[in-house]
């Protein structure tokens, strides 16, 4: 008889007109780390939530230590143990790190708050598993590693034991993702059960013991990890067998298309500049990736370059043209395309259709409106069009809204748009965050075809992976500066590290 | 089952259907409040104001005369839920309605009957003093980031005051009775043309006002569903990261969308004051009309088509309160009737949002998540 | 679309069905049933509208005949006819209104309903347009409001005040004629006592039937700046004068059209605010009309414009412009005193003109202001 600390078993969760899961087992033991496997829609989250109360399965029962349960709401999971780290942080940014943790919590006697104790009880925690906060620091102010890690905090303060983790690591830089998969062994070691839901792979492997696979709503299976492979658990997982590394030939550069010079940017939050004197170019059919650990500067850059944000110094050619001062429309229209970092607040407009997702930039055209009016037909064909090249799927297709489309389709969406509208340069900020590996083996392709169709192409992403397999020039930015530009074929992993952490630099001479 | 689900998954009909169960609660407490005060004759009082001008059913004259009394009463009400709503597609709540249908109505009397010009140029004029006072607030919200609504409340007060002043003078206002004169005796030709007058009882105050209104609404629709004008704005209103990201012109819209909305709201006035039904006295507080065009832009579901039927509807109770037996009940109760339903109003998009939740057993925030797996799995 | 369409076809329909079955039960008989139409006031408001409405109430219940009233919906004439229309539709055939804004309504609704008896008080002829007649179902009242005015500044400027003001509601005649004829009462007073050179009177109009704060301000800055008694004559804008003599020692207030010195004291918690109230019989006026209307005695009345005022030396109380000597809260100007004054107008001893266009000349200090709104 196996020590079950949580059991869902045979679980089923209907929504109209859908199965998100349908007979479901997962049993996790006392003090495993058991990964939860699957792509975007697999059904994982929804999982989560019945676990976590905030929906009741139509059949199905859950188990606590062997015996029965009902979680009807959050509070109840809690009650249990069963504490949450959500992937977007339920955090209030204007609270200390302290007084979110112990939000909803609140030590009291008689009615008055008695913060020294909840001081002490969330410093013992954060020394006995290596969690560095400080306290006292308001949330806006601390990085996103430091946020999770007050999330975990926050399980760990309400004594729970049953730990689940949503995608803990999309957010992360690769020096926070080991840091965390080291804090994850810990609370196993002390004996936390944890539940990691995840489609990385090479997380998978480092940490889990075992590991349960979803597919569509359905339960595929459950593996030791230490009796598997990355691709056996990625063939489970999609139900074909994918490719890791990109196919790319050697980049042929022709012409400069984009030059940067001595850009800066000014800080929003001090009074110092968030980005310093930086140059580089960018020539026809190569990728050049900026490298670097999320908040060195590369968001403030990008949003000078595409004119979100102003720039303070410096210039900017495009194709010979100087676009300094010019709009974003007036770049838009000539020859920048840029898929942008955060595709909910810059990418898209959630609540509108991905048909008028698609014209973002492009509906005053003739081939769209006519006498200020739209044509309703001519956005629907190419909207059509576009998603059946770039298989963006959605319920309803081109009518569909898109906030009702999951992450990676809402992705595709963006990159189809960004890379049919007429473009010398394409600027890809993180394209591939949070998606799955399907989505990103294809997003990886359309990039590289890209360049092999002669565009200059701008790559910004903490993904190690993603920098080392597909760019052809890696620049390193470490706090808001140019520190060095290597050659992905000739540099390793570790020399990419000490670059982004500030511990090696070049002697770059401005260009 | 299945085809059921969908049409109440229809935003269009979840709307609808919303606004109806406020409406209709706002009624059922509106009886309950009747049965507190006088339990023996609530039926009979509720049923007075239900049945309103259909009192009159033995003359269709005076029944045509009264329905057409309510129309005439809607128009300034339903222009001004068009002039709320435009603007908040945009992502603005243009509070200052209020004050630029206080501006329209100055402009339009005081063309009208200091001026003498003919009624067309009395709406001309309207239309342009809401438009600069939609201007004002646009404007310092673009160019110093003032919110439109502080910036609102504020020009509304500029606009009693300034409507006290220039309309109270001698040229305007008749000092012994303290309103401004007839329209009809000094300037009849700043009233508006007459339109169906006999079908509707020889209701002089039938005017042209009310295709107007309704054309009014069918443009609005069509703009915001037609134009890359109206798809601009929505997209500002949704999401303005995503529209400065797609190079629109946020400043320009802002102040375009509240002159616009403003000019709405000034035309509202002139479409009710050169009708000659009401004169204007010099008042202490803002005419409700602009805020009550809120409620009513709000239970019509944001849709200027709704917000016709919206308006017709809190007028239609607003005037029925008339017909409560002043024996058994104060006749302010149907003031206080109204001021729930529109209280209520404010629970179109809340009902909408439960009924969005309908087959979901807990209403959480997190659940976003799932639910955009859950249509990819589909 | 379509189906909003058809769902409202089918609301449509069901209010009309719902209609078609709740019958008429408007029954034409020709019992007297009386109705009252308030104008921009409320009954509530402790002087036009409720002295009418509980003098209407108090005939009805004395007599057991039906008795209701009807608030318009808004200020507006069109309103006014829409509640004379209700109250006809619902079977009153005498209809009492109190105030001059029902003139257009008179002239729009009248002919059209020979069988309902309107009652008018305070409307004038010069209300009604140039040239209209008045129909045989109409009567209208109005008053020597002058005279009550000239009483009540002469009985303040008697009792020893110097320093007096005057707060009409809006410039209509009936306020001026109260005003012209305090100002003319405070004259005459002042130069009986030979201290016309001390007496000085301020004049406004608040522009409006209520109070607020605004003119709260001006009569805070009048008793603060001296004046000692305020003539406070216009609906509801007591409140604002009252509640600023409230604040300084020895202020008052004379109240207007009814006996307020009850209502003022109560409502501002102190006594003897209230010096007295020039007062216009509105009640008796309801009174005896309505006994006409039920002793059949109409004819009396039909078509008439009266102009009420004095009609008995010996028993001030049975005239329709009087003081109330029971309430007041005079010491030096006695009930004998204000007997003489009844009598010497009553017999044209004295005059007092009903002139509304031009200032009465006067000796004492008398200074105009511009109206507060």
């Amino acid at each position: 008889m196996e020590d079950y600390v949580i059991e869902m078993l045979h679980i089923t969760k209907e929504f109209p007109g859908i199965i998100a899961n349908d007979d479901i087992t997962l049993q996790l033991k006392r003090g495993e780390i058991h990964a939860l496997l699957g792509e975007n829609g697999a059904g994982k989250s929804t999982l989560m939530s019945v676990l976590f109360g905030l929906y009741t399965p139509e059949k199905g029962v859950i188990k606590k230590d062997g015996k029965e349960v009902k979680i009807n709401n959050p509070n109840d999971a809690t009650a249990l143990g069963i504490g949450m780290v959500h992937q977007h942080f339920m955090l209030v940014d204007i609270f200390s790190v302290l007084d979110n943790i112990i939000l909803g919590a609140e030590p009291n006697k008689f009615g008055f708050l008695t913060k020294a104790d909840a001081r002490k009880k969330v410093l013992d925690l954060s020394e006995k598993y290596n969690l560095k906060v400080d306290p006292d620091a308001m949330v806006e102010d601390i990085t996103v590693g430091m946020q999770q890690r007050v999330e975990i905090l926050k399980m760990l303060y309400r004594d729970n034991d049953i730990l689940i983790f949503d995608e803990p690591t999309a957010v992360l830089t690769p020096q926070e993702i080991e840091e965390l998969m080291h804090i994850m062994k810990e609370l196993a070691k002390e004996g936390k059960s944890i539940l990691f839901i995840t489609h990385k792979l090479n997380e998978i492997m480092e940490v889990a013991d075992r590991c349960s696979i979803l597919r569509k709503g359905k339960y595929i299976g459950t593996v030791d990890v230490a009796n598997t492979t990355k691709e056996e658990l990625s063939s489970m997982m999609v139900g074909r067998d994918v490719k890791f590394a990109v196919d790319k030939v050697e980049a042929k550069p022709k012409e400069e298309v984009l030059k940067v010079e001595n850009v800066c940017v000014k800080s929003k939050l001090h009074k110092n500049d968030s980005v310093h004197n930086v140059s580089f170019n960018v020539r026809a059919g190569e990728i050049v990736c900026i490298a670097g650990i999320d908040g060195n500067g590369q968001t403030e850059f990008i949003g000078g370059l595409t004119g979100l944000d102003d720039i303070s110094s410096g210039k900017i050619t495009l194709c010979g043209e100087d676009i300094t001062k010019k709009s974003i429309r007036y770049k838009n229209t000539h020859g920048m395309s840029h898929v942008p970092e955060d595709r909910h607040k810059h990418g898209l407009v959630l609540d509108y259709t991905v048909e008028e997702n698609m014209i973002l930039q492009r509906y005053f055209e003739p081939e769209f409106s006519k006498h200020g009016i739209l044509k309703k037909d001519a956005m629907r064909e190419y909207s059509d069009r576009l998603s059946e090249a770039f298989d963006v799927r959605s319920g309803k297709g081109s009518k569909s809204i898109a906030r009702s489309m999951s992450g990676g389709n809402q992705q595709k969406a963006i990159i189809a748009r960004e890379m049919d509208r007429d473009h010398k340069l394409l600027i890809a900020v993180q394209p591939t965050r949070g998606l799955d590996v399907g989505a990103i083996e294809y997003i990886h392709k359309e990039i590289v075809k890209e360049r092999d169709n002669g565009a200059a192409i701008l790559l910004v992403s903490l993904e190690l992976d993603e920098v080392m397999n597909l760019s052809d020039r890696i620049l390193v930015m470490y706090e808001g500066e140019i520190v060095g530009e290597v050659d992905p074929k000739k540099t390793t992993l570790q020399e990419l590290g000490l670059y982004m952490s500030g511990a090696k630099r070049d002697d770059r001479k401005e260009a | 089952m299945k085809e059921k689900t969908s049409f109440m998954k229809r935003p269009g009909a979840q709307t609808f259907i919303a606004s109806v169960i406020c409406a209709l609660l706002g009624i059922v407490l509106g009886f309950f409040i009747l049965l507190a005060m006088n339990p023996a004759h609530a039926f009979e009082g509720m049923y007075d104001i239900l049945k309103n001008f259909f009192k009159y059913s033995n003359s269709s004259t005076t029944m045509m005369y009264y329905f057409g009394s309510t129309l005439v009463k809607s128009v300034p009400l339903i222009l001004c839920a068009e002039a709320i709503l435009f603007a908040y597609k945009a992502g603005l709540f243009n509070i200052g309605a209020a004050g630029q249908y206080t501006v329209g109505l100055m402009a339009s009397l005081y063309t009208a009957i200091a001026l003498g010009w003919n009624w067309f140029f009395c709406v001309l004029a309207a239309i342009a003093a809401g438009a600069l006072w939609g201007f004002f607030a646009g404007f310092l919200k673009s160019k110093f980031n003032v919110n439109e609504v502080i910036a609102g409340i504020m020009l509304n007060w500029i606009a009693l005051y300034l409507t006290n002043i220039v309309l109270g003078g001698e040229k305007v206002m008749n000092q012994s009775k303290s309103e401004t004169y007839n329209l009809l005796s000094v300037n009849k030709g700043a009233l508006l043309p007459e339109f169906l007058k006999e079908v509707f009882g020889n209701n002089q105050y039938m005017t042209i006002a009310i295709p107007i209104t309704i054309i009014v609404a069918l443009l609005i629709q069509f703009v915001l569903n037609k134009t890359t004008f109206g798809y601009e704005l929505k997209a500002t209103g949704h999401n303005k990261d995503a529209a400065k990201y797609a190079g629109m012109n946020a400043q320009r819209n802002i102040i375009l969308t509240l002159v616009i909305s403003g000019a709405i709201a000034g035309m509202a006035a002139s479409m009710y004051y050169l009708t000659g039904i009401e004169h204007y006295k010099i008042a202490s507080s803002v005419p409700g009309m602009g805020f009550n065009g809120i409620a009513v832009a709000f239970l019509g579901g944001l849709n200027p088509i709704g917000a016709i039927l919206a308006g017709f509807f809190v007028e239609y109770i607003t005037l029925g309160g008339q017909y409560l037996n002043t024996t058994y009940f104060n006749p302010q109760v149907a003031d206080l009737m109204v001021a729930i339903i529109i209280y209520l109003c404010g629970f179109v998009l809340f009902l909408k949002h439960v009924m969005n939740k309908v087959g979901k057993t807990k209403v959480v925030s997190a659940a976003t998540n799932a639910n955009a797996e859950e249509k990819e799995a589909k | 679309m379509k189906k909003v369409l058809s769902l409202l076809m089918v609301m449509a329909l069901a209010v009309t069905t719902l209609v078609g079955c709740g019958s008429s039960k408007s029954a034409s008989d020709d019992a007297t049933k009386i109705a009252m139409i308030t104008d921009s006031g409320d009954i509530t408001d402790m002087s036009f509208n409720q002295t009418t409405y509980e003098a209407c109430k108090a005939f009805s219940k004395a007599n057991d005949i039906e008795f209701n009233y009807y608030k318009p919906t808004e200020d507006s004439d069109e309103a006014r006819i829409a509640s004379f229309n209700n109250a006809v539709a619902d079977g009153y055939n005498v209809v009492v209104v109190p105030g001059y804004l029902f003139a257009p309504m008179i002239e729009d609704v009248a002919e059209a309903n020979p069988d309902v008896t309107i009652i008018a008080l305070d409307v004038s002829a010069g209300d009604f347009s140039d040239g209209y007649e008045l129909p045989s179902n109409v009567c209208c009242f109005t008053y020597q409001e002058e005279i009550a005015g000239y009483m009540a500044g002469y009985a303040a400027v008697s009792e020893g005040y110097t320093q007096l003001g005057f707060l009409g509601g809006v410039a209509v005649p009936a306020v001026i004629r109260y005003g012209y004829g305090f100002v003319q009462g405070c004259n005459d007073a002042a130069v009986a006592l030979g201290n016309a050179d001390q007496v000085n009177v301020n004049y406004i109009y608040g522009g409006q039937f209520y109070g607020d704060d605004a003119i709260k301000a001006v009569m805070d800055t009048w008793y603060g700046n001296g004046t000692q008694v305020v003539f406070a004559c216009g609906g509801g804008i007591w409140t604002s004068a009252a509640e600023a003599a409230k604040a300084v020692d020895g202020a008052k207030v004379i109240g207007v059209d009814v006996d307020q010195a009850a209502t003022i004291d109560e409502t501002e918690g102190t006594d003897g605010l209230c010096l007295t109230s020039a007062m216009k019989g509105l009640a008796a006026t309801v009174d005896t009309t309505l006994q006409a209307v039920v002793d059949g005695k109409w004819s009396d009345y039909a078509g008439k414009v009266e102009n009420l005022g004095l009609v008995s030396a010996d028993d001030p109380t049975q005239n329709y412009v009087q003081l109330p000597t029971e309430t007041w809260s005079m010491q030096k100007f006695t009930v004998e005193d204000y007997n003489d004054l009844v009598a010497k107008l009553y017999n044209g001893d004295i005059k007092v003109s009903s002139d509304t266009d031009n200032e009465p000349k006067v000796e004492i200090g008398f200074k105009t202001f511009d109206n507060i709104h």
